[in-house]
Order: structure tokens, then C-alpha cells, then sequence
């Protein structure tokens, strides 16, 4: 069943959960035509990959948040929330890392962030995102929808006091100072999750650094949503997946080898050609599979009956497949106005869809990230879900506190080599 | 695998015989449950995510809990038993020689499909890594640009056009369908012929068995739900089967 693993890899792109290859050694760069969605989808392969550890000594942990009862036994394998510790041997700075939309504590892209921190002498926690499943089914709250920034920091605080108390106790992690990162969506947990450490003040964060996060999230998602519209063009949507389909087949019976290692997937994507719309259909279609775990994860969780049967316990060897199906049309824009916006004003019943827009967003704490120096950001000058102008307001905003580099798309730098050297020198003074 | 395959052959007849009809994966609604409120596509309209029918669902869901049952509580312990009491290269060697054996159904499979490029290629490789590889240990083959191929028996029907039929989840080998599940039989027949020429005893070939187990799932990194998707039986249906169709268009 290796060849699922790698399938998946062919299949499943951008910022969501990707599983492990083997290691294989790798040729060190692909000769793709580059284009900002190709980084997305392969990473940027174009630039030659970081020097990184093959393999580091993980500790995968839990930790119970929510009494087990409370969780839908539909979500059976999912009752304790995981998170992954990597320790030092002495005392040691500590790196809290969180995932991107959608994405695990053990995604791909975490496993590079792990790695990176860990051998630049961090003890590194790393968690899953707000919108994974395994978060939302472990998570107390029932009132505010993921993606509510503000409300999101609070539960990755509460969680981050637990988690810290649990690594002291049963690890004897010792920490000489604290630090937070992200990517992506956990990018901007990360500044929310700083601005209320200086209320909280539990960790006093020395540094804080933000990878590719979305300026707003309404547009960043409206942007993705964009690239796999099913709604008014389903019928091409679909004869695009079969014909991705086809070529890919044809060019792996075309090569050598049944075996499909980091070579062949490039040569299979080189030989494939894609166009832009077929990648974005890529993206587009990963974004929408992790929307879908954490629509159907908050519908069971909060009995909403969206897409599962409201007031119905669903057993755990029941057919999921309908909802599956019924969920694959939701755009991450319904879900903003059809239960963010909704519940925001069960709150406050004047708030609007724009002042919505703008809360969950960079522009709400901008004055916060204007004037705290410990504040970075790293992204990328084409990174897909920054609408325009956006570059430049992160630009005003961090000022020289802000490395923007020319290519990658969204997240497909994070393991290349001057990423990597940009992460040890914004950190390496975070070491003593 | 052999003698241990075909202990596993008959307790799944008998599994599957009773099995496959009596469960059911339809919701039992209680008396207030409400229809979703987004409605449900039509199948036309869903395109690859409607494109296979799973008739046995209800058995298929509970052998893929009990899958992933046996895998965290005694698969994926004994693999790490395995990993902490052996060399890595001494792991790699054993893959080796395990791969060297499966050339076999390999090479009778490409001939079935008239593909006499892959059984020479095969042919070579096994001849090569059997002699100077050292029955196997040493995969001298790859190297030299004789590359690994992938032939079933169950790519054999499919050659000569038999439908996959159902999809069908095996107690701990996972996806199949119903003509790759069959094709697993003749196989490990033909598996099975080579291993009896090698002569050996009884609780060697059972030892040969367990080994070749272990080593099977200690080279796949797959671990069940660690996608944390709830629709993860769903997406592994449409992988496994759509990854089939392009194995046979090959």
C-alpha cells in the first residue's frame, strides 16, 4: 500500500496535511517551468532543498482536553488531542509551532519546521491547527466558529498552558524562554496568539515569527474558493480532474519503473504540463478536502445538521459518504456567511459582514504588529492567497522586520535552502 | 506469507461468505433526526467521488476499524520490536530478499500480459540479485538500470478486461476489490511453488512467514487516521481503486 502514500503526494497539495515519504536522495533540483501555483503544488524545486536532519526524535503525545464521553463516537480514533514534542537534553529555548488550515501537528510542512527549530537547539511543541479535526472534536467551546482569529488564540493558549504543564511533568522539558511560530493560517494564530500572551503573560514570547499567513482571511479563502468553483462549473471542473487523471496515467505508462520516488513525481508533473487552471483546480480541490474535514467535524461537534443528520449519533461503522458528498459543494465563503456570520451575531446583532471581514484579519491587531519589535514575518512576494496590494501593506507594516522573497508561492519554500538560512539568522540570537 | 496465506485464504471465505451481505452502513435514524440541510448532488454531478459503487460497505467499514484495531495493538508494535532489534541494514536486506521473491509472480504475470519487455527485465533482475546479490540481500539490479516492476495477478485480469467488481477491504492487507482479491490467491500460489522448491521445514516456512509480515509492514508507512480526516475510508476508496486503474492501463 506504498503506492497510496505516494498517489497521495501526486494528489494532495499546498498548505494541507501531506504524508511522509521515505527519504530517498534527491536530485537536487526539478527543472519544472516555474510558475507561483507549481511551487504551491511540488514546492519550489527550482531552488535546491536545506540541509535538514532525515529523520529526528519525535515524541508524539496527547493530552486529554474534553471528557471522553462528549466526543462523537463517529470521531472514535480522534479522543485526545495530539500534539508532538521535540527535547533538547539541557535547558532550552522553546518553540511552540502551529499548523495551517486544515493541517495536523505532523503535517509535511511541520515536519520541516520541526526540524529546522530542532536543530537550531529548541525544545519544539509542535500543535495542530484550529481547524483540524482532531483540535475541533477535543475543543470545549461550542459557541465560535473556527477561523474567529481573536477566539482561536484563546483556545491555542489554553491548550498551550496544558500541553506546557504536560511536557514539564512527564518529559522534564526545562525552557529558558518561549518563542511562537506558524504558517500559513497558524501565521496569523501565532500574532493573535502574542497579543494575548501580553495580557496572559504566561510564556512572554521573545520572538515571534509569521510564515506566509494570510492577511485576511476572507480573501485568502475567497481566492481559493475561486479555483475550484463546483458550483457554476461543475461539469468542467470535473472533465479537468479526469483529464489530470489521464495524463498522469499515460506518463506513468510511459516510464521506466513501477516505482514512484521524488524523481518520478517530478518527471510524471513535467511530463503532465499542467496548465495554470489545472493547478489551481489542485490547489483548489486540497483547500476544499480540508474545509471538509472541519465542516463535518464542527457539524457532528455542534449539532448543526448542515451536512449530517441533525439530533443523530453517528455510529461509528455508519456510511459517511453522504455527507462527504454533500460538504464537497460548500465554499469557504458559505461556511463565513452561512455560520461565522451568524454566530457572530448571536453575540452582537449590529456586526456586520464587513466589520467581520476586518476583525478576522492582520488590519484588526496592525497597530500591535507595527510596534512590537519581536514581531517577524517571512512570505513570498507571489504567494497565491494575497490578494493585490497585500504584499505591500505586510511590507508597511513590518517594515524591516519583514523578508519577502521573490518566489514560492504559498508555503512551497520552506525547506529550500535561503528560506532556511533567513529562519537560523532571524533565530539564531533566540539561542543562548 | 505462503503457509500463513493459505490458513488466510480459507478463514476469509468463510468471513466473507457470512460477512459481506449481513451489515449495514445506513444511518438508524433516531425518531427525531432532521434531513441535512444541504442537499445531497446527484451522481452525475459528482463526477470521481460517485465513480465507485461499494455494495458491501457495511462489512468493508468494520474490517477497516478492525484494521486499524489490529495495527495499533499488534502490528505496528511488533514492527517496532522488529526496528529496534535490527540493523538498519539488516532490514534492508530482508526487504531485499523479500522483493527478490516477488519477482516471481511478477515475471509469470507479465507474460500473461504479453509483456515481454517487463518479464525480461524480471527475469534479469532476479537472475542477477539471486546469484550475485546473494539470493536477494543485495539489490545489485537497480543500479545497473534494471528497474523494479509491479505485476499482479489481479493487473492480469484487468489486462484481459475482467471489471474490478466490488471494492472490498481484506482483514489486515486493506483495499482490494474483488478481482484483485482473487488475483492475491493465484499469486501466493505461485509464491507458494517457490518457496517448496527451497525445501524447507514446516515452522521454517512458518518463521519465513511471520518474517515476511513483518517486513511487509514495516516498509509501508501508511498508519490508519493519521490524515485525521473523518472521510478517510472514502478517500482511500477512491485512491486505491482509481490507483488500480492506471497500474492496469500501464
Amino acid at each position: 500500500m506504498r503506492f497510496v502514500a505516494c498517489l497521495l503526494i501526486v494528489l494532495i497539495t499546498a498548505c494541507s496535511s501531506k504524508p511522509q515519504t521515505e527519504e530517498v536522495a534527491v536530485k537536487a533540483v526539478c527543472d519544472l517551468e516555474y510558475s507561483r501555483y507549481q511551487a504551491t503544488v511540488t514546492g519550489y524545486c527550482q531552488e535546491p532543498r536545506a540541509d535538514l536532519l532525515a529523520s529526528v526524535p519525535v515524541i508524539n503525545k496527547s493530552i486529554t482536553i474534553k471528557p471522553l464521553e462528549k466526543i462523537p463516537e463517529v470521531f472514535w480514533f480522534n479522543k485526545k488531542m495530539n500534539f508532538s514534542l521535540l527535547k533538547q537534553d539541557s535547558v532550552a529555548p522553546v518553540i511552540f509551532v502551529i499548523a495551517g488550515t486544515g493541517a495536523g501537528y505532523d503535517s509535511a510542512k511541520m515536519i520541516n519546521l520541526q526540524k529546522n527549530f530542532y536543530q537550531q537547539g529548541y525544545h519544539v511543541i509542535s500543535l495542530s491547527s484550529p481547524t483540524f479535526a482532531n483540535f475541533i472534536v477535543n475543543s470545549n467551546n461550542t459557541k465560535y466558529m473556527p477561523g474567529n482569529l481573536a477566539h482561536d488564540a484563546k483556545e491555542l493558549y489554553d491548550v498551550m498552558e496544558l500541553v506546557w504543564q504536560q511536557v514539564q511533568d512527564e518529559d522534564e522539558v526545562e525552557a529558558s524562554s518561549f518563542a511562537i511560530t506558524g504558517y500559513s493560517l497558524g501565521g496569523a494564530h501565532s500574532a493573535f496568539v502574542s497579543l494575548l500572551d501580553e495580557e496572559r503573560k504566561v510564556f512572554n514570547f521573545e520572538k515571534v515569527l509569521l510564515i506566509n499567513p494570510p492577511v485576511s482571511l476572507y480573501h485568502s479563502v475567497s481566492i481559493l474558493d475561486q479555483y475550484f468553483d463546483l458550483r457554476s462549473n461543475r461539469h468542467a471542473a470535473i472533465a479537468m480532474f479526469d483529464e489530470i487523471f489521464k495524463r498522469f496515467s499515460d506518463g506513468y505508462s510511459a516510464q521506466e519503473s513501477s516505482n514512484f520516488d521524488q524523481d518520478s513525481i517530478f518527471s510524471l508533473f513535467k511530463n503532465a504540463n499542467l496548465t495554470e487552471a489545472e493547478l489551481k483546480l489542485l490547489i483548489g480541490a486540497s483547500f476544499r478536502m480540508s474545509s471538509s474535514d472541519m465542516i463535518f467535524a464542527l457539524d457532528t461537534s455542534f449539532n448543526s445538521g448542515a451536512v449530517t443528520y441533525k439530533n443523530h449519533d453517528i455510529d461509528k461503522f455508519e456510511s459517511l459518504t453522504h455527507s462527504m458528498q454533500r460538504v464537497s459543494d460548500i465554499t469557504f465563503v458559505n461556511y463565513f456567511e452561512g455560520a461565522m456570520l451568524p454566530r457572530a451575531q448571536l453575540e452582537n446583532a449590529n456586526i456586520t459582514k464587513d466589520e467581520l471581514i476586518h476583525r478576522y484579519s492582520l488590519h484588526a491587531i496592525e497597530d500591535y504588529l507595527k510596534n512590537s519589535d519581536k514581531i517577524h514575518l517571512v512570505t513570498n512576494n507571489d504567494d497565491i492567497i494575497l490578494a493585490p496590494g497585500e504584499v505591500e501593506y505586510l511590507q508597511s507594516v513590518f517594515t524591516e522586520r519583514a523578508k519577502i522573497f521573490p518566489r514560492g508561492g504559498h508555503c512551497g519554500n520552506m525547506d529550500r535552502v535561503s528560506f532556511v538560512e533567513h529562519l537560523n539568522a532571524t533565530f539564531s540570537q533566540g539561542v543562548k | 506469507m505462503p503457509a500463513l496465506i493459505n490458513q488466510y485464504a480459507k478463514a476469509m471465505c468463510i468471513l466473507l461468505s457470512c460477512g459481506l451481505m449481513a451489515c449495514s452502513a445506513v444511518p438508524e435514524l433516531e425518531q427525531d433526526a432532521v434531513t441535512p440541510k444541504v442537499e445531497l448532488p446527484s451522481d452525475n454531478e459528482l463526477g470521481l467521488m460517485s465513480a465507485y459503487a461499494d455494495p458491501w460497505e457495511g462489512f468493508n467499514r468494520r474490517m477497516y476499524y478492525f484494521n486499524a484495531k489490529a495495527d495499533q495493538y499488534v502490528l505496528l508494535p511488533v514492527v517496532s520490536g522488529y526496528k529496534k532489534v535490527t540493523p538498519d541494514f539488516v532490514e534492508t536486506g530482508i526487504n531485499n530478499f523479500f522483493n527478490n521473491l516477488g519477482e516471481i509472480p511478477t515475471f509469470i504475470n507479465s507474460l500473461l500480459q504479453l509483456k515481454i519487455s517487463v518479464a525480461g527485465e524480471t527475469l534479469g533482475r532476479f537472475a542477477l540479485n539471486s546469484t550475485i546479490g546473494l539470493a536477494g540481500v543485495f539489490d545489485v539490479a537497480t543500479p545497473i538500470g534494471l528497474v523494479e516492476q509491479n505485476e499482479d495477478f489481479g493487473q492480469t485480469l484487468g489486462y484481459w478486461g475482467v471489471n474490478s467488481g466490488p471494492y472490498l477491504v481484506l482483514p489486515l492487507l486493506g483495499p482490494s476489490s474483488l478481482r484483485d482479491a482473487t488475483g492475491l490467491v493465484f499469486d501466493s500460489l505461485a509464491y507458494q511453488q517457490a518457496i517448496d522448491e527451497l525445501g524447507m521445514k514446516a515452522d521454517e516456512e512458518l518463521f519465513l512467514s511471520l518474517l515476511q509480515s513483518i517486513d511487509a509492514r514495516a516498509s509501508l508507512p501508511f498508519r490508519y487516521y493519521s490524515s485525521g480526516s473523518a472521510f478517510e475510508y472514502e478517500n482511500l476508496r477512491l485512491l486505491y481503486m482509481k490507483y488500480r486503474e492506471i497500474q492496469i492501463a500501464r
